[in-house]
């Protein structure tokens, strides 16, 4: 039997739609897991930031999942889903039949039964990366996985957006600080 | 002696329990301190559709996400408890649990002022990446506002 696609061009419209209300990230981030997590039917979504310095994914937004899970520990870059980190999406079907999972434990202690890992991109860099958990096993469609991809690049796109808006505001407040003193 | 009000943003992270356990540490034998637990959570986004499609694909889940939000304003009630367990009389906690409009950082000016808070107790972790996204908390606070006495615990 063919995998069902939840991801229609309706649904689509939907989140992108409440991605362009809002004009703080944080908050868009968090509108896009709660979105997925009602479109999918899924336990719950994580969006992170990759940090180059240290190779830990920080959690920017975050929804359904236990803050005890969230925050269970540094995910380190490379032992965690690592090939979504080299550019390609990673589908786990089935947690109990994979050996790609840092907190393995944590993660079937949460009920979690399938990750999906889709890259967040900017140009071809991997900034960080947009995960899908399912209570259940999970065979998401392919349709749905490229439907995720084109969603994470406008995440991407949008990251990037806010990274120059905060540097150019930062300028702007340090040329504003030096012109009230002469 | 005039009661103080000290504000502590929460976000139930392990910096988030760190600040609870400085607060009650610090202040919890104090009788004229009173605590407000803040958390600004982020709202269900409004869904504009009128494909037939979605909404009936989003009617069931939307209770889910809603579920998911009232499990935190629980949460937020534990935090509560244990303040009261660290020595803070049933009178001198509340909680605020709301949703966000701005950024938190906004959020929590909003509330000191308006709420005239003289203490705020904050977290702060280093060097993390998101915040190039997200602006750092602790310093906007600490900038924007004036005659507040704001902890920082790292």
């Amino acid at each position: 039997m063919p995998t069902e696609e939840k991801i229609d061009i309706d649904l689509f419209k939907v989140v992108f739609k409440a991605m362009a209300q809002s004009n703080n990230l944080e908050i868009m981030a968090n509108h896009l897991t709660q979105l997925l997590v009602a479109t999918l039917e899924i336990k719950g979504c994580t969006i992170f930031a990759i940090n180059p310095e240290t190779e830990e994914l920080e959690v920017l937004a975050s929804f359904g999942l236990s803050m005890s899970y969230v925050h269970k520990g540094p995910i380190l870059k490379g032992k965690s889903i690592g090939a979504a980190l080299k550019g390609k999406p990673i589908v786990i079907r089935d947690i109990n039949k994979t050996d790609r999972l840092q907190y393995p434990e944590d993660a079937k202690q949460e009920g979690i039964g399938a990750i999906v890992s889709i890259p967040i991109k900017f140009y071809d860099s991997v900034i960080g990366a947009l995960r899908l958990y399912h209570q259940d096993v999970w065979d998401i469609s392919e349709k749905d996985v490229d439907s995720l991809s084109v969603l994470t690049r406008n995440i991407g796109l949008a990251m990037a957006f806010t990274r120059m808006l905060k540097t150019v505001k930062k300028i702007r407040y340090a040329i504003d600080d030096v012109e009230s003193l002469w | 002696m005039a009661t103080q009000k000290l504000l502590l943003p929460y976000h139930f992270t392990q910096l988030d329990q760190k600040a609870l356990n400085f607060v009650i540490n610090t202040f919890g034998k104090l009788e004229n301190i009173a605590v407000t637990v803040f958390n600004a959570y982020t709202p269900i986004p409004e869904i504009e559709t009128d494909a037939f499609s979605v909404t009936s694909k989003l009617k069931g889940s939307l209770g889910y996400l809603s579920q998911k939000i009232n499990e935190n304003e629980a949460l937020l009630d534990e935090v509560k408890d244990k303040l009261i367990e660290g020595g803070f009389s049933e009178d001198r906690v509340n909680c605020n649990f709301r949703p966000r409009k701005r950024d938190i950082a906004s959020e929590i000016i909003d509330l000191a002022t308006s709420d005239k808070f003289d203490i705020i107790v904050l977290n702060r972790k280093h060097a993390r990446v998101t915040r190039f996204f997200s602006g750092s908390i602790s310093h906007k606070v600490v900038m924007t506002l004036k005659d507040v006495t704001v902890c920082i615990v790292s």
